[in-house]
């Protein structure tokens, strides 16, 4: 459920707003609803690292994946035509470590205040 | 124990964000770089194009249609030229926005702005040598002549209207790449670009070098090795024609012109860069009894493409062919009347005047026997941390002292061949009109609009080929030729001697030209103007002969000529510099000294066909033999690093090889045996074998030219992933396909005129400016293959093609 709202709000307002528009979601979302840091961390990490694969795939797929094999060779991979896929997996990677921690924080903010 | 816990994930979390947010040396922002939304994914752009689109845009006065060709080519119809010039504007910046932009910060000296400190040196180097003022001044000029000014001005709007309809995820992805916004076109930016080709083909110099050579050897030894005409010439202006015309008064060289001025800085041998050749054939030899005209113009090739091809339709021209990003109108294509072409001319037209300063404030400077005073011109260079640095170019009136030695930085190779506390006077300063010689030619009908449209055109100097329907064929060297004495600028020039300066220009209608000669045809190759009779001083030395005695043996021959014929000799990889030395080389081999895969290669030589083919190994040895010969010859006497020269000429080396065997140049000084000319060419050939085997391992297919040359097309910016793969072609820098590392033919165009004009064309790269574009290099591999498509040329708006994929309609808001 965290994931689906996460993934939802983030679709919704990153047409609108930059990047790190996803931690402030993650971080309040996870603050409402997470129930263990685990939790927290992991639905942010995988609900922006779906999202960000999925829009990826929607810009890439039409292009036959060349631009995304040429960002591979930019990033120093070896030349093969399979380098989109390091290059979506990193975008993943990228956005789902910005947001789960920011949703790891988001929940140890919770504890943090519930405490008080 | 929770707070710190909160405190910590929190401040990680949010440092994790700002390193993902912003840019670390050449690491782009990462997470904003890799943003599906607005990151670089957003520029993948489908292969599949939208069969139409209507757009509202502010500024237009009318309707303009655009039909998009199977390679994404735009053919525009406007009403009127402010439309068209603005829908051109719009339409480049839509394929090349950020090529514009960053070419616009070369030549300006604005790269720090976006790359960092690491440009500085560069951009002190663009400012220094008066770019932003060479294209104020022509900005200034264009602006006196209200149809270009408002020809600039529509451009310019088009491009802005396109920049404002940009959200940033739409910016190109090397603007992305970089962490910077494009920002506002204007005609100066126009100006910039033009002023970037002449710093291009007409901004070399060899004076410096000329000079030490002068003070090292007298004067007697620098005439015999860097003669003011070649050994071997075919000049463009076939010998015999008549001058119709009484020369001006031709300055005389006083008394003492040299200048000796010692200097110790380190260089390096002078590589020969341009390789354009252009032709137009007389109806009286092809098939259809018009006329065909070619051209192939050589730059060192980059992606995004240096040209971007466009037909521009309004209510009093049709002109189709290439352009330059950044630029009005059509530099090199066609109408249905007439095509024209260029190649570069390589005159004299940058001299080096030394400056006598009256103390070292440097307020004034000597010059007709008084003081006068120096011009300061601030330069302020913003970087990209935001510090601004700010340097002070001296103005002079021959031009501004381009270093002087206190300002002149250490390790900056790109200065080797400037002297020090020297002035520089050079054409691309000189405010001009030139934007109109291309508007004019667009709109041109014949001979007359030809000769009319040259006269506007001032750098960087051209030989434009010309032919028309009405069955005239022309080609005239032109553009600013400073009137000059006979040499002078050769060597480094005394500034305080009114007698050194440039006394005006050529008159224009006296530049070299030749119309319907008798041999039916007309082309350049960079060589020579005319012979020794012409009147007045252009320059000393041009590329060398053997590409235009290539083209002019096989057009005299031809006859009953097609686009084939044409497009055969464009890729023509026959080497006449081979045709000459090889034989020579071959006769001076002792095959008794060889080893086994040395006899293997000297057999392989021996029988080479001349031929600069991909697969030939024969070319990848006489490439590297001859040019180690070369360097054997003069590296001991020219390659002093205490005194930078330059080593003579490619012809003045044949002209040594065949007819000087016992010149003093051929024993090396170094050593304390007294070498002959065997024991180098025998030498320079082990090298030549040695390398290879070292390069490719024992003598197979591997050691083919196309593996040795290399070629490939870089991206602008050097991004690694953007640029071409290797490809596999031949040609060569002594071959009409003068193609090499990543240096070749830009454009290879040939026009077939007629009733029903049809012309065909290429260049290595695509329309589009877009690495995640299917457009971006979509001509590589035709251009590599020596193909041409054939050009779409719409008649009328209307008109239907097959090959149309997409039209837009772009309407006033």
């Amino acid at each position: 459920m965290l994931i689906l709202i996460i993934a939802v709000v983030s679709l919704i307002l990153q047409f609108f707003l930059p990047w790190w528009i996803i931690a402030p979601i993650s971080f309040g979302i996870s603050f409402w609803m997470a129930r263990s840091g685990k939790q927290a961390f992991g639905s942010a990490f995988l609900a922006i690292f779906l999202l960000w694969i999925g829009m990826g795939l929607i810009h890439t797929l039409p292009n036959e994946n060349i631009l995304a094999n040429r960002v591979g060779s930019m990033l120093s991979l070896p030349d093969t035509s399979f380098n989109w896929i390091i290059v979506l997996l990193l975008t993943g990677i990228i956005g789902g470590l910005a947001s789960g921690f920011s949703g790891l924080s988001g929940f140890y903010f919770k504890e943090a205040i519930k405490k008080s | 124990m929770k707070i710190v816990k909160a405190a910590i994930s929190g401040l990680f979390a949010f440092a994790l964000i700002y390193v993902l947010n912003n840019k670390f040396g050449d690491i782009p922002p990462l997470a904003r770089f890799l943003d599906p939304f607005n990151g670089f994914w957003a520029n993948a752009e489908s292969k599949v194009q939208d069969p139409e689109k209507n757009l509202t845009i502010e500024g237009l006065n009318g309707q303009v249609e655009i039909h998009f060709d199977d390679q994404m080519i735009p053919h525009i119809f406007a009403d009127n030229d402010h439309d068209l010039y603005f829908a051109q504007g719009y339409i480049t910046a839509k394929d090349r926005l950020w090529q514009m932009d960053f070419q616009t910060r070369f030549a300006a000296g604005r790269l720090s702005e976006v790359v960092g400190p690491k440009a500085i040196e560069l951009d002190r180097y663009q400012r220094r040598m008066g770019m932003s003022f060479g294209a104020e001044n022509m900005v200034e000029v264009m602006m006196k002549d209200p149809e270009i000014k408002a020809i600039m001005n529509a451009y310019s709007a088009g491009v802005n209207a396109y920049i404002h309809s940009l959200k940033s995820a739409d910016y190109p992805i090397e603007f992305k790449l970089l962490n910077y916004e494009p920002e506002d076109w204007q005609p100066l930016y126009s100006a910039l670009l033009l002023k970037l080709m002449s710093a291009t083909l007409a901004g070399g110099s060899n004076e410096f070098y000329m000079n030490n050579i002068l003070q090292k050897y007298g004067p007697e030894i620098t005439k015999n090795l860097f003669p003011d005409y070649p050994f071997r010439e075919d000049p463009i202006i076939p010998v015999g024609t008549k001058w119709d015309f009484d020369p001006v008064n031709i300055p005389q060289m006083p008394a003492i012109s040299e200048n000796k001025t010692a200097s110790n800085i380190q260089t390096k041998e002078k590589e020969e860069g341009i390789g354009s050749n252009n032709w137009a054939l007389s109806g009286k030899k092809t098939a259809s009894g018009y006329p065909l005209l070619s051209n192939d113009p050589h730059l060192d090739l980059t992606l995004p493409a240096i040209w971007y091809q466009i037909q521009l339709v309004s209510n009093d021209m049709n002109a189709c062919g290439v352009s330059i990003p950044g630029s009005p109108g059509i530099i090199i294509g066609f109408n249905k009347d007439v095509a024209w072409g260029v190649t570069n001319v390589g005159a004299d037209v940058l001299d080096w005047y030394n400056i006598k300063f009256k103390d070292a404030s440097k307020k004034e400077y000597w010059y007709d026997n008084k003081w006068n005073p120096v011009k300061e011109r601030i330069e302020n260079i913003k970087i990209s941390n935001g510090e601004i640095l700010t340097d002070t170019v001296l103005y002079t009136h021959h031009g501004p002292v381009v270093y002087t030695s206190e300002q002149r930085p250490d390790n900056f190779p790109k200065i080797n061949n400037i002297p020090t506390g020297h002035a520089l006077k050079w054409v691309a300063h000189i405010g001009s009109n030139d934007v109109r010689t291309f508007i004019s030619l667009n709109k041109a009908k014949n001979y007359a609009d030809y000769r009319k449209a040259l006269t506007y055109f001032s750098a960087p100097a051209q030989n434009f080929v010309f032919a028309s329907i009405e069955n005239d064929i022309a080609i005239t060297p032109n553009g600013y030729f400073p009137l000059k004495w006979k040499g002078q600028g050769k060597f480094l020039l005394d500034g305080t001697d009114p007698a050194n300066d440039w006394k005006g220009r050529i008159p224009a209608e006296h530049n070299p030209t030749v119309k319907n000669p008798e041999r039916n045809f007309v082309s350049s190759a960079n060589q020579f103007p005319s012979d020794q009779s012409y009147p007045y001083y252009l320059n000393w030395e041009y590329s060398g002969y053997e590409r235009s005695h290539r083209i002019n043996k096989r057009l005299s021959v031809m006859t009953q000529a097609n686009v084939d014929s044409l497009q055969n000799l464009q890729n023509d990889n026959y080497s006449i510099l081979a045709e000459n030395i090889l034989s020579t080389l071959v006769s001076l081999v002792d095959s008794e000294k060889l080893n086994a895969s040395e006899r293997e290669g000297f057999n392989i030589v021996s029988q080479w066909n001349k031929f600069f083919d991909a697969d030939e190994i024969g070319a990848s040895i006489f490439e590297l033999w001859h040019k180690n010969l070369g360097l054997q010859i003069w590296q001991d006497e020219f390659g002093d690093p205490k005194t930078p020269m330059r080593y003579p000429s490619r012809d003045r080396n044949v002209e040594l090889l065949l007819n000087e065997p016992d010149a003093v140049w051929w024993d090396n000084v170094k050593t304390a045996k007294k070498e002959t000319r065997a024991d180098l060419v025998n030498a320079s050939f082990k090298f030549a074998i040695d390398s290879l085997q070292r390069k490719f391992g024992p003598l197979d297919s591997d050691w083919a030219w196309a593996n040795l040359k290399k070629t490939h097309v870089p991206h602008l910016a050097k991004v690694a992933g953007f640029g071409s793969k290797f490809l596999y072609n031949g040609g060569s820098k002594t071959s009409v396909n003068a193609t090499s590392e990543s240096n070749g033919p830009s454009w290879r165009m040939i026009v077939a005129l007629g009733k029903d004009v049809k012309a065909y064309g290429v260049f290595p790269g695509g329309e589009s400016g877009n690495p995640g574009s299917h457009y971006y290099d979509d001509m590589i591999d035709t251009w590599s293959d020596g193909k041409l498509n054939e050009l779409v040329y719409l008649k009328t708006k209307d008109e239907k093609s097959k090959r149309i994929i997409t039209s837009w309609k772009l309407s006033k808001k």
